[in-house]
């Protein structure tokens, strides 16, 4: 946006307020305060007095819309910018993934209240993909970029997928150290971490993908 | 599968032409030149395309696939 559209826009925002202010006044020292305190609106009747309100209301409320409108406009330019070029991500989000270790609180509070749902948190472990994410943040997406993103997804997902699938066919063989509830729990770190994994891996893998053998590579 | 072998450094060099400006002009990153150039990218057909009119020399005499 531009500067002075910006000031124009500031502008007309300070002059609704102090229209606004200006005709709350008013109605307040000369109407018996109408449209300023609570009143019934079903049985309101027009006074030429009310104009000043009204009109500090109307005019208010088309600032509102055509901020709003303006918004929308913005948002809408600037998804298109960033549509060639790889999201910016800051890589020290992947401090976040340290999260992950909360979920070793699961293996105090289940015994001491039989409340699995830390182990949940084992998912945030994903989140230490933002290091290479962050890295890769900003990048032109040209189409060897974005074919790589497919094929890192791709191989996430199979990975993934196939680790969910032997975990399963193995925690499902039988009881868990002689425990169905330990089983159960099994499973819950098992899907958690593969999801962790999921989240994690095509960051990585399009980081190892892009990067490969750049140190051979020399530019020009 | 048939190998696949990339002039692209040489018409490029003839044209007088850096990776990034080669880059610029089709629209794609210099990593992704460089790959070309090394014969680690098989490009799709509008950027083989684009590499063509870009150094002025046609795309089976840049792209060799035997």
């Amino acid at each position: 946006m531009k500067k002075n559209s910006t000031k124009l826009l500031a502008a007309c925002g300070i002059f609704c307020v102090l229209a606004l202010l200006a005709s709350a006044w008013y109605a307040t020292a000369f109407n018996g305060g109408r449209l300023v305190g609570p009143m019934d609106l079903g049985s309101y009747s027009f006074t030429p007095k009310d104009l000043p309100m009204l009109l500090s209301i109307v005019l208010t409320c088309l600032y509102v819309l055509a901020l709003f409108l303006l918004l929308l406009r913005r948002a809408g330019e600037a998804r298109r910018e960033a549509a060639d070029t790889a999201r910016r991500v800051n890589p020290k989000l992947g401090l976040l993934g340290l999260l992950g270790f909360l979920g070793f609180a699961g293996f105090w509070s289940y015994p001491a209240r039989g409340d699995v749902t830390p182990f949940v948190f084992f998912l945030f472990f994903g989140f230490f993909g933002f290091f290479y994410e962050g890295r890769m943040s900003g990048t032109f997406m040209d189409e060897r970029f974005r074919e790589n993103a497919v094929r890192a997804q791709l191989t996430a997902y199979k990975i993934t997928f196939r680790i969910t699938l032997i975990a399963l066919v193995v925690l499902c063989q039988g009881r868990l150290f002689g425990s169905l509830e330990h089983t159960l729990i099994a499973a819950i770190i098992v899907l958690s971490l593969t999801l962790a994994l999921g989240i994690f891996l095509p960051e990585y893998l399009l980081y190892c993908y892009d990067h490969g053998s750049q140190a051979e590579e020399g530019g020009e | 599968m048939a190998e696949f072998e990339c002039r692209l450094k040489t018409y490029r060099q003839l044209k007088g032409l850096t990776q990034e400006q080669l880059a610029a002009l089709v629209g794609v990153r210099r990593e992704t030149v460089m790959r070309l150039e090394k014969a680690q990218y098989n490009p799709s057909l509008k950027l083989a395309i684009d590499i063509s009119r870009a150094v002025g020399a046609p795309i089976e005499e840049i792209f060799i696939f035997q």
